[in-house]
């Protein structure tokens, strides 16, 4: 035990002293994340749900109006579902995280416009989303700017055909969308200006109650694929210490002293799976603080990142029990690794896959782990949700690092 | 205190040590002299627990190797003829690690890699990553890792190769120094001149055989007294084996004969019989008996290849 724990604090220091290969594998999923949680959000082509958005209009005036049909115009109308509620229910559904924002647009609102009065818009946030409500702020936030801007000029005019205006759908969504087209540029270079304007947009994040709020974090769902596609990755750096120390001589004259190759071996395997473990904890740090990912159940999310772990440092070793070259590492390797990422939901999520795809990803360890880690994070479950994928990961995370180790283990007093 | 009965190795088609035997005594420096390729690495491989061998058995202060493996290991001190080193730690961090396996820790650790770092002049730059070592340098680590538990028995696979002549007397200094304590070693080398000077017993090894083993006397006696000639030239056998009354043949080719001499004497009546027989001589090269002349006998070629 005492020489693997040397071989142990060895390895290890020697990873610290040369981290970079293992930094970058850990940039990998985040940069991944980022990308396709972005594109996915914003393209129609992947059936996540869209952003809803609560509007409470106590106004139903003409300025109002316009807010709603500018908020459902087709270029919007792909990501934001907007639902019409009353003031009560908006907030209840708020708090039961069943929307990433809610629009309160205050009573006599088209009024107070047009006559120049002070009033207030308020966004309220769903804090357990990072972007999406901030998507509904920049937009209402543009909204407020044109019709603050619009109504400095057009407010006489308006106002004496007011009475024609009242509760109507004119104008068209078209004429909004040009509008809003230009302004949105605009809105970015004159944000400053929103300050003086007689308009002013009140944003809010509800507080966290303890209890989460459900609404889903895209990054929470991307999240979980890319980040077993780079641990699986960061393992196999990691590990290839077996076969690149055959390269260098220091694993022959290991086995000069006093060291039994199962000790070389366990203290390998502890050093990945430590390393890989540390690499994961970091990761979901940032997901948790940088894409606000809401974390329920921090035993369960525990309990299932040693398993994902072992399960990965196992299945590496499985493959190292066969492969004796750094030359069939890169060959065999990164194409095993990409096609388990692959079949187990990692680039694309196996929910987009057709069900025969889907049936096969079972067979991949990665999908066991990404689905616990989706279940979790995005879904709020608890160790009774995630009983059967821990099970899986143990039982092939046990087989694969047996047979490896056995395989490395007898090549090795071969004396290859 | 090192039993070596009948070892064979071999890689597919090559039998890289073919039935080597051989006894160390306590205190004893043992040399394998023979050119690359002769089966040194292999035999020291086998000795040090890096390789199986095929058959035979090894025997290390009264264990067999296969059933007391770590046992005879904590024994050894082994300095392989690659350098093993991790180059992204420091030439001290090496040797706090390869000590720390051989079972000492703490203070003692400390002192020892401090004292050898001392020794072989690395102490200043001995927390620069070895990776930004010269060769000469991390010859030297490689050396001191095998030295720093003073182990009783000691492995060295050429140790001083690719080294300057400068640095190679400063190591095996440190080997005569460390063997002075009464360790037991084994040297390879391809080197005539450390064999003689370092070894007590010497044994010459190609083709995975020895092909003799002795003092460094017992060895030179096997050539006699005679001294080696080699004349080449153009010429045909033929055309000088009628003038070799007197001398020895060792050996008669076209533009190439070795031949055994007894005294100077006989050398100028030989050559004087080529001159007048016009033969077409180009070099003459005489030998004295040395660990060399016995090499070129046993092996019919020069070490140095
Ligand atoms: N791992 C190996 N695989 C194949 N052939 C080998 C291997 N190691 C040594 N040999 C061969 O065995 C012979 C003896 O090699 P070695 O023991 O290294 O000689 P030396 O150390 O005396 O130079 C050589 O012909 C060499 O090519
Ligand atoms: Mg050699």
């Amino acid at each position: 035990m005492k020489l693997v724990s040397i071989i142990l604090a060895n390895d290890l220091r020697r990873r610290l002293r040369s981290p970079f290969a293992v930094v970058i594998m850990m940039l990998m999923p985040l940069v991944l994340t980022l990308i396709v949680g972005i594109v996915f959000g914003r393209s129609g082509s992947v059936e996540l749900p869209k952003i809803r958005v609560l509007l409470v209009d106590r106004d139903s005036g003409f300025m109002s109006n316009l807010l709603r049909q500018g908020l459902q115009q087709d270029r919007f109308a792909e990501m934001i579902d907007l639902v019409i509620v009353d003031g009560e229910e908006g907030y209840s559904m708020m708090r039961e995280g069943k929307a990433s924002a809610l629009v309160e647009v205050p009573e006599n609102f088209t009024g107070d416009v047009l006559d120049r009065h002070p009033t207030v818009i308020r966004v309220v946030k769903n804090p357990a989303e990072s972007f999406l409500p901030m998507i509904v702020e920049e937009v209402v936030e543009t909204m407020v700017l044109t019709i603050d801007r619009g109504s400095r000029i057009f407010a006489e005019p308006i106002k004496s055909v007011r009475v024609l205006l009242e509760g109507d759908r004119w104008p068209t969504g078209g004429d909004i969308e040009d509008v809003l087209n230009t302004s949105r540029t605009r809105a970015i270079l004159v944000r400053g200006y929103l300050s003086d304007s007689l308009v002013t947009l009140e944003t809010e994040t509800l507080a966290p109650e303890g209890e989460r709020t459900g609404g889903i974090n895209l990054f929470a769902f991307v999240l979980p694929g890319s980040l077993m596609l780079g641990l699986m990755f960061i393992s196999e750096i990691v590990l290839r210490d077996i076969v690149r120390e055959k390269q260098t001589g220091t694993l022959a004259r290991l086995f000069t002293t006093p060291v039994e190759a199962g000790e070389i071996i366990a203290g390998k395997i502890i050093s990945t799976f430590l390393i890989t473990a540390i690499a994961c904890i970091l990761l979901l740090v940032i997901g948790r603080f940088g894409f606000k990912i809401m974390i329920k159940d921090y035993l369960a999310l525990a309990l299932h990142l040693v398993a994902s772990v072992f399960m990965c440092t196992g299945v590496i070793t499985f493959f190292y029990g066969f492969i004796r070259s750094e030359r069939a590492a890169d060959a065999i390797l990164s194409v095993a690794i990409v096609v388990m990422g692959l079949f187990g939901g990692s680039m694309v999520p196996l929910e987009q896959m057709s069900g025969t795809l889907q049936a096969a990803g079972r067979f991949s360890p990665v999908y066991w782990a990404i689905d616990g880690f989706k279940k979790i994070l995005v879904f709020d479950a608890g160790l009774a949700d995630i009983r059967l994928n821990l099970v899986v990961l143990l039982v092939i995370a046990v087989m694969t690092t047996a047979t490896g180790a056995f395989m490395l283990r007898g090549r090795m007093q071969r004396g290859g | 205190m090192i039993e070596v009965r009948e070892i064979r190795k071999s890689f597919g088609e090559v039998d890289a040590v073919n039935g080597i035997n051989f006894h160390v005594g306590e205190g004893e420096i043992y040399g394998f002299l023979g050119p690359n390729g002769a089966g040194k690495t292999t035999t020291i491989s086998i000795i040090a627990g890096i390789l199986l061998a095929d058959s035979g058995t090894v025997s290390i202060a009264g264990m067999d190797i296969r059933k007391d493996g770590r046992k005879i290991r904590s024994l050894l001190g082994v300095i392989p003829q690659e350098i093993a080193l991790y180059e992204e730690l420091s030439g001290r961090e090496n040797l706090h690690f390869w000590g720390s396996l051989y079972g000492l820790s703490g203070r003692e650790l400390r002192s020892a890699a401090d004292r050898v770092l001392e020794r072989v002049g690395l102490s200043e730059r001995a927390n620069d990553p070895v990776r930004e070592y010269s060769g000469g340098m991390k010859r030297r680590i490689n050396l001191c890792i095998g030295l720093l538990h003073h182990p009783r028995i000691i492995l060295l696979d050429e140790p001083t190769l690719g080294i300057d002549p400068q640095a190679r007397i400063n190591i095996l200094d440190i080997i005569r120094e460390e063997v002075s304590r009464g360790t037991t070693a084994i040297y390879t080398t391809h080197y005539l001149e450390e064999a003689e000077n370092l070894c007590d017993r010497i044994a010459i090894i190609d083709n995975g055989r020895i092909l003799a083993e002795g003092t460094l006397q017992e060895l030179v006696r096997l050539v006699g007294e005679e001294d080696i000639v080699t004349v080449t030239g153009s010429f045909t056998a033929e055309q000088v084996n009628p003038l070799l009354g007197g001398v020895k043949v060792d050996h008669l080719e076209s533009d190439s004969i070795r031949v055994l001499v007894p005294d100077s004497h006989s050398i100028s009546g030989l050559l004087e019989r080529f001159f007048a027989a016009g033969v077409n001589v180009g070099e003459v090269s005489i030998k004295e008996p040395s660990l060399e002349s016995v090499f070129i006998k046993l092996t019919g070629r020069e070490l140095r290849d």
